[in-house]
């Protein structure tokens, strides 16, 4: 899986970068940096919670493109 | 000097003129003068297109530059398609889409209609942001439909807006009456586009350069041009360059040849672009440009006269592009506002030191490529103006006048 931000949604609330430690972190106006998009099979569920609690509805987890 | 503004020259065809045949002395070409240069429409199944297409490795000529045979295979036929041609020119500097537009406006439709027919539909729109292009398509269309009794119905919609909107993805949004902004979800228009249908959308040009494709064969259009990218391309060239205005040059030619003796900073790429020293060995085609770092986006060179500030210039535009963010992105909203404030500082000597890490802030952190364009921009132009930027930092200003060479108008909504 690979996270996606939608910018457009996005309000910087950072909890995404608190729930998500291993993907992101946020700048200083709480907006995330990604360090990766992939998502570690051992991290799955830290990304569903960040999804899930994401106040702007801004994150997604989307399926890995196939190689 | 006074800098050379585009569209006060006619167009002019360095070597062959073929999109610019029989209109670069600024004359448009009617539909009965077109038809006796470019010839009748020549229709193409899709697998013909397709193989032609790739045969000449022809390249989207908005700004991504992808390839339009990879682009075809991917729009499913069928009569719901839909074909959008994106004639929205935004980018101050550039104005090939309407030279082709309002001069030879057959050509871009001959385009668009080999390509419906070819999947199938008879779905045509046409996006454009100023008046004097839908004027001049609307008057072909409606040509066309009484000589030739053409059956597709084409329609023009003519949307004033701002930089942000010439993106395909946002001019798709306006189409459907919507603000013509990016949509935040990433969805290619080959599967669902133009009101959830496959659209196939590409740049003005690129319609027109199928349209010659098609009309001279994939033998005789290549005969022209870099091996890597065939045939030829248009270009608005500004400021301190030997012919400023619309050209239409055969791919590679080196970029010297285009922009003359002269020493300032080139700006490649228009406001989305890179900026260099000096054209150096660099030859004018999009992969080898690309394969340089540089984009050559939707087609403009500009070079700043030595007469101007060019730290100035830059602040100008980087200003005009932290207006133009739709402010629908946090990052972006506040990360370009921040770097054009930054500049601002240089230009009167004060130091900014949040600019580089600022400018790093926007790399890929919005719903269009409005971000990083600006980091580009902005970043290249504070590295090869490095002397410049010192200047202004020891004595508060460089003594020359601004110029305003690059204009930061809307030159589209007028």
């Amino acid at each position: 899986m690979k996270i996606e931000i939608d910018w457009t949604r996005c309000d910087g609330h950072g909890l995404c970068s608190l729930l998500l430690a291993e993907n992101l972190t946020a700048d200083a106006a709480g907006f995330p940096l990604i360090h990766t998009t992939e998502v570690a099979p051992s991290v799955t569920r830290h990304a569903r919670r960040a999804v899930a609690s994401c106040p702007a509805l801004a994150l997604r987890l989307e399926p890995s493109r196939p190689h | 000097m006074t800098p050379a503004l585009p569209d006060t020259v006619a167009p002019v065809a360095f070597g062959s003129a073929r999109l610019l045949a029989g209109v670069s002395g600024g004359v448009s070409n009617e539909l009965v003068r077109h038809r006796s240069v470019h010839g009748p429409p020549r229709p193409r199944d899709l697998a013909t297109l397709v193989s032609e297409a790739a045969a000449v490795r022809l390249l989207g000529r908005g700004g991504a530059g992808f390839p339009v045979a990879t682009k075809l295979v991917a729009t499913p036929p069928g009569e719901r398609t839909e074909v959008v041609v994106n004639g929205s020119e935004s980018e101050p500097l550039s104005r090939k889409d309407r030279t082709l537009m309002v001069l030879t406006p057959h050509l871009v439709l001959d385009g668009a209609v080999t390509v419906a027919r070819a999947l199938g539909t008879r779905r045509v729109t046409v996006a454009v942001h100023d008046r004097e292009s839908a004027v001049s398509l609307r008057n072909a269309v409606a040509d066309r439909q009484r000589v030739e009794d053409e059956p597709e119905q084409i329609r023009v919609r003519h949307q004033p807006a701002r930089f942000v909107s010439g993106e395909i993805r946002a001019v798709l949004e306006g189409l459907e009456g919507r603000p013509a902004v990016p949509p935040g979800r990433r969805a290619l228009p080959s599967q669902r586009g133009l009101r959830g249908a496959p659209t196939f959308a590409s740049n003005a040009e690129t319609f027109a350069q199928l349209a010659l494709l098609v009309s001279l064969g994939v033998a005789r259009y290549a005969e022209v041009g870099a091996p890597e990218e065939p045939g030829t391309t248009l270009l608005t060239l500004a400021g301190d360059v030997a012919h400023g205005g619309v050209v239409e040059v055969p791919t590679g030619l080196p970029l010297t040849a285009l922009t003359g003796a002269g020493a300032g900073p080139l700006l490649v790429g228009g406001y989305h672009g890179r900026w260099l020293d000096a054209p150096g060995d660099l030859v004018l085609s999009r992969p080898s440009l690309r394969e340089r770092g540089l984009p050559l986006n939707a087609g403009v060179v500009a070079r700043l006269p030595a007469g101007t500030c060019c730290l100035a210039e830059v602040v100008a535009v980087s200003t005009w592009l932290a207006d133009q963010s739709a402010g629908q992105c946090g990052p972006c909203l506040f990360g370009v506002a921040a770097v054009a404030r930054g500049v601002v500082d240089l230009l009167h000597g004060r130091a900014a030191p949040q600019v580089a890490h600022r400018l790093a802030g926007l790399a890929g952190r919005g719903a269009c490529a409005h971000p990083d364009g600006t980091a580009a921009f902005v970043g290249t132009a504070l590295t090869v103006l490095a002397d410049e930027v010192d200047l202004h930092q020891r004595r508060g200003a460089c003594g020359r006048p601004y110029l305003g060479v690059l204009p930061v108008r809307d030159g589209s909504s007028r």
